[in-house]
């Protein structure tokens, strides 16, 4: 899209995506900039490869009981960020492509939808569940709302998004550095810290001889 | 009228405004409330209440956090619950910190983010140590080992007497009169430390490390004046008090000029010495410092100690030390000792770093105003170490005994309760 070809809307999309990025490069220059823990104990472990773990193996629904306890939030949440994603993707493909047409946006809208019914339900889920309720606070009810509503403005725009569209993913572009959407960062700084934590301990990443009682002897010890 | 002074606060404050690294940041900010970290933890799976959930916990330190160091938090408070430093949320975050959390960590494995729920934990412990807000109970046990070197307040004369006696029994047991258990010798290649309980309760435990060391020829000493291997300063967030106990068991290493401290089987103490030790002193340690469990795993490797495995009759289970396994990386060791010398192990479920704490964790067993609530949790442990079908439970750690010794009685487990080193000691092949 050429500069001189944009509305209004598109401007107010560009200023808010620059805002957000901004944003978000403040809190990942103070991240990098504080660093990781300066630990004196002498490590039993390999870091880097818990670091790895903790982003792959150590993420498995298989391992985690926030996962496999609760398979069908799990399930919600991974489509629910999966479209996130998609959208995202997509707001930027916007800038080069008018709307998405045919086939393609046939098998966007049926994902989409799904992803934000999931989102719908996860709402649905904080404001029915009594812990939950207690745990919410007017950001995580915003968050959930915004997100699933650029979900449903992007499907519905797909052939040709327009001022709603350009709107909404403006105001979610300008609230997600502020509450808890920047998860967004701070996740892969959290994985990262545990990975750290676990690696050092040398508990990650898992031996694979974890199975066989008896004949599993860490390497330092030997 | 605010029972909190504006001075104190601002220490409370302090804490979460001087960030060493990201680590702090990271995890005031990460938490996404989605409550799916509930069943990890014992005080909400045994009670059901909501304050329970570690989300709730972290939001203590993160709701502060945000009130006073965020745009947010500082000018639209109530959109992200920030709160304000007082008396209200003092008191309710000594009740969590200190009466609902044993600092398993078993959370933050098991959270969908990945957040340090116990750092954060541990975090809010230390801003209510610098407020003057440490429960009294638990104070008392650092207190003593400040003032007595050991956190049971026995004196030298009575740690002595109890050696020497624990002495002539070894010899006369190992029918050898040049069996020792040597005192403050310098030089020796391992200083051996003991949870204080030992001297006074379990003098047997000692009986049975010493009958190792004895059989595997080792060169090893006790201290008579700093043998505690337990850092009560650790759970409460006294940092100043914590590195004064480390201090002293370093000092006493360079002391007696021993080559390598082994630490008794005390899962918080082989913690605070092994892996926050460093830190407390700000320095990176000259000699190394393992578990008492790694070493006799390495006896036996090195046949150094043979065992025989046709003693032992009965069924056996093992209680994994949340210090020493999750947060500490000894996970297999004690499971080749024991595959060593039983026929008929059965591990918990779930077990290894996945293992639900004995309940008497994080100082639990130190506060007497939260035992209703510790027992409570405890159930859980009952209940799997009921499934093992075991009548032996062996756990390497003093904490975790005195712990699995209470839930014995209680929920009528009619098990023995034994550390790594007896049941070695047991089976030890004498020649």
């Amino acid at each position: 899209m050429a500069v001189f070809d944009m509305e209004w809307f598109h401007i107010l999309a560009l200023v808010s995506l620059s805002l957000c990025l901004v944003s978000c490069a403040f809190h990942l220059i103070r991240l990098i900039r504080l660093g990781k823990p300066d630990d004196l104990a002498e490590n039993a472990g390999n870091s880097p490869a818990a670091v790895y773990y903790s982003f792959t193996g150590g993420m498995s629904p298989t391992k985690k009981e926030s996962a496999y306890l609760h398979l069908p939030t799990y399930v919600a949440g991974l489509v629910y960020h999966l479209g996130t994603f998609l959208s995202i993707a997509l707001f930027f493909l916007f800038w080069i492509v008018p709307g998405i047409e045919g086939v393609i946006q046939v098998i966007l809208i049926g994902f989409m939808s799904i992803s934000a019914f999931c989102g719908i339900g996860i709402f649905i889920k904080r404001i029915y569940k009594k812990e939950l309720r207690a745990l919410s606070n007017p950001d995580d009810y915003i968050s959930n709302f915004l997100v699933t509503l650029f979900q449903v403005v992007t499907l519905i725009s797909l052939s040709q998004p327009a001022i709603l569209y350009y709107f909404v993913a403006s105001l979610l572009l300008l609230y997600l550095p502020l509450g808890k959407l920047k998860h967004t960062l701070y996740f892969f700084a959290a994985r990262y810290h545990l990975g750290i934590f676990y690696g050092r301990l040398g508990v990650w990443p898992p031996e694979k001889q974890d199975k066989i009682h008896g004949t599993t002897i860490r390497e330092e010890h030997k | 009228m605010a029972l909190l002074s504006e001075k104190n606060i601002n220490k409370g404050l302090d804490i979460l405004k001087k960030f060493r690294d990201s680590r702090l940041l990271t995890q005031v900010n990460s938490c996404v409330h989605c409550g799916l970290c509930a069943e990890s933890c014992m005080y909400y799976q045994t009670f059901k209440e909501e304050r329970f959930i570690p989300a709730q916990k972290v939001d203590m330190v993160s709701s502060i956090y945000k009130r006073y160091f965020t745009f947010i938090g500082r000018n639209i408070p109530f959109l992200v619950k920030a709160r304000d430093l007082d008396d209200a949320i003092s008191s309710d975050m000594t009740d969590l910190f200190f009466g609902a959390c044993t600092l398993c960590g078993r959370c933050n494995l098991h959270c969908s983010i990945g957040v340090d729920i116990t750092f954060l934990v541990r975090t809010g412990r230390i801003m209510l140590a610098e407020m003057g807000l440490i429960p009294p109970s638990i104070q008392s046990t650092v207190d003593a080992a400040i003032q007595t070197g050991n956190n049971m307040g026995i004196t030298r004369q009575e740690f002595v007497d109890t050696i020497q006696w624990l002495e002539e029994d070894l010899r006369d047991e190992l029918n050898d009169p040049d069996a020792t258990i040597p005192l403050d010798q310098k030089g020796k290649k391992i200083l051996y430390t003991l949870n204080p309980r030992e001297p006074k309760f379990f003098p047997l435990s000692i009986s049975a490390m010493a009958k190792i060391f004895h059989v595997a020829k080792e060169s090893w000493t006790l201290s008579t004046e700093m043998y505690d291997v337990t850092n009560y300063g650790f759970f409460t967030g006294s940092n100043g008090e914590a590195s004064a106990i480390t201090r002293r068991l370093y000092d006493e290493v360079k002391n007696l000029e021993s080559g390598e401290l082994i630490l008794a089987e005390c899962g918080h103490g082989t913690r605070a010495f092994r892996w926050e030790g460093p830190n407390y002193l700000e320095k990176r340690f000259d000699f190394p410092s393992r578990s008492s469990v790694e070493l006799m795993a390495e006896y036996l490797r090195e046949g150094r100690i043979r065992v025989d495995r046709t003693l032992l009759k009965h069924r056996i289970t093992l209680h994994d030390p949340c210090n020493l396994v999750r947060n500490g990386g000894v996970i297999h060791e004690q499971r080749y000792v024991l595959h060593q010398l039983a026929t008929d192990f059965v591990e918990m479920t779930p077990h290894g770093i996945d293992n639900f704490c004995c309940g008497g964790g994080g100082g639990q067993l130190a506060m007497s105003e939260y035992n209703e609530r510790r027992m409570g949790i405890a159930e859980i442990k009952a209940d799997q170490i009921r499934k093992t079908g075991a009548k032996i439970v062996v756990t390497p750690c003093h904490n975790c005994v005195d712990q699995l010794i209470q839930i014995n009685s209680q929920y009528k487990l009619n098990v023995q309760i034994k550390t790594l080193a007896e049941m070695v000691a047991d089976a030890l092949v004498i020649e």
